[in-house]
């Protein structure tokens, strides 16, 4: 009787784990996943784009056609991709 | 018929026309849906708040709720020195939530599916922190564009991308908000066309797919709030605790 008392509560356990794991966990995670994916998104686009906006109101400036805006290009995407591994860092420590 | 899926979008004026200094200053549909937004955020909160019982009803059990959520959020992402913006995290989550969640209702406007509302508020967060920043620490406050262990050849260039990287901050901000609603509410129109377009034979994948979608809107609008806020307290913390 004793032995079966045990077994039974480990499996509801067991049991109960699963049900966390399976259902609460999966159908909140595929939300904030999709979230996740996006946040990195926009993260490098944005920076992408400023970066070359930057550049662009720069070489009006300056009278220097195309130059800087292609060096503010690649400076963009550089700090775009920080952004991305500052975030994805974060993300992991939340976890 | 309304089957453009981008007709929701549509800006219109309500009432008369107001125009002030060549400015076009007419009460429009987004504006009556911000309006709703709050007072729909009010009266919920001033019913949640009207009764201060040691056992809460319902209403005083979600705003107890939410304010407990935002208060934990807050000390656990920028700590105890965000206190004092409370009250702005607070405000600024409720009423980006409630506008998406309003945008769920049908025959309303998503407030928060335009990029000048989502970019207003944005710029409004980088320059408060930029200012807070400023304020706490003064010219050191620019030394969060100088990381710590850098090679001294790399410095210049390593700057240049902070620079970018910090401007970049209300960009990605407003965009994951506006286009995470946009997309969500063109998807459901889309859908919606499709339904009344296959009729009563082939409508209901497409009706089923709808109510999964709406589900996920929900989800969406939930999510991008606390997205929003949770940024504006890294982005504090950033200002505040001047090391990282």
């Amino acid at each position: 009787m004793d032995k079966d008392d045990g077994d039974f509560k480990t499996r509801l356990k067991i049991a109960k784990e699963k049900f966390n794991k399976d259902f609460l966990a999966e159908s909140n995670k595929r939300g904030s996943f999709m979230g996740s994916a996006f946040r990195l998104g926009t993260e490098l686009v944005a920076a992408v784009a400023v970066g070359t906006i930057i550049g662009f109101i720069l070489d009006s400036w300056f009278d220097t056609k195309p130059w800087l805006i292609i060096i503010f290009f690649f400076l963009g995407s550089a700090a775009g991709m920080m952004n991305i591994i500052r975030t994805a860092k974060r993300m992991q420590k939340e976890e | 018929m309304a089957t453009n899926p981008m007709h929701q979008f549509q800006v219109h004026r309500v009432g008369p026309e107001i125009k002030f200094g060549g400015i076009d200053l007419s009460f429009t549909n987004a504006s009556l849906f911000m309006f709703i937004s709050a007072l729909v955020i009010c009266l919920f909160l001033f019913l949640g708040t009207k009764e201060k019982k040691i056992i809460p009803n319902k209403m005083q059990l979600i705003s107890e709720l939410l304010y407990n959520f935002i208060a934990k959020m807050i000390s656990d992402t920028a700590g105890a020195k965000a206190k004092p913006y409370f009250s702005f995290i607070f405000s600024l989550f409720v009423f980006v939530l409630i506008c998406n969640m309003v945008g769920m209702l049908p025959y309303s406007f998503t407030v928060t599916s335009h990029i000048i509302v989502t970019l207003i508020m944005a710029m409004f967060i980088f320059v408060a922190v930029t200012v807070i920043g400023f304020i706490k620490h003064g010219f050191k406050y620019l030394s969060i564009f100088v990381p710590s262990g850098v090679p001294a050849l790399l410095l210049p260039l390593i700057t240049v991308i902070e620079i970018i990287s910090y401007l970049s901050r209300p960009v990605s901000l407003s965009v994951r908000l506006f286009a995470n609603m946009m997309a969500g509410h063109t998807m459901l129109k889309v859908f919606g066309g499709f339904v009344v377009s296959l009729g009563i034979l082939g409508g209901w994948l497409p009706l089923s797919f709808s109510v999964a979608l709406t589900g996920l809107e929900i989800l969406v609008a939930f999510l991008q709030a606390y997205v929003f806020a949770i940024l504006t307290c890294i982005y504090l913390n950033d200002a505040l605790n001047l090391h990282h």
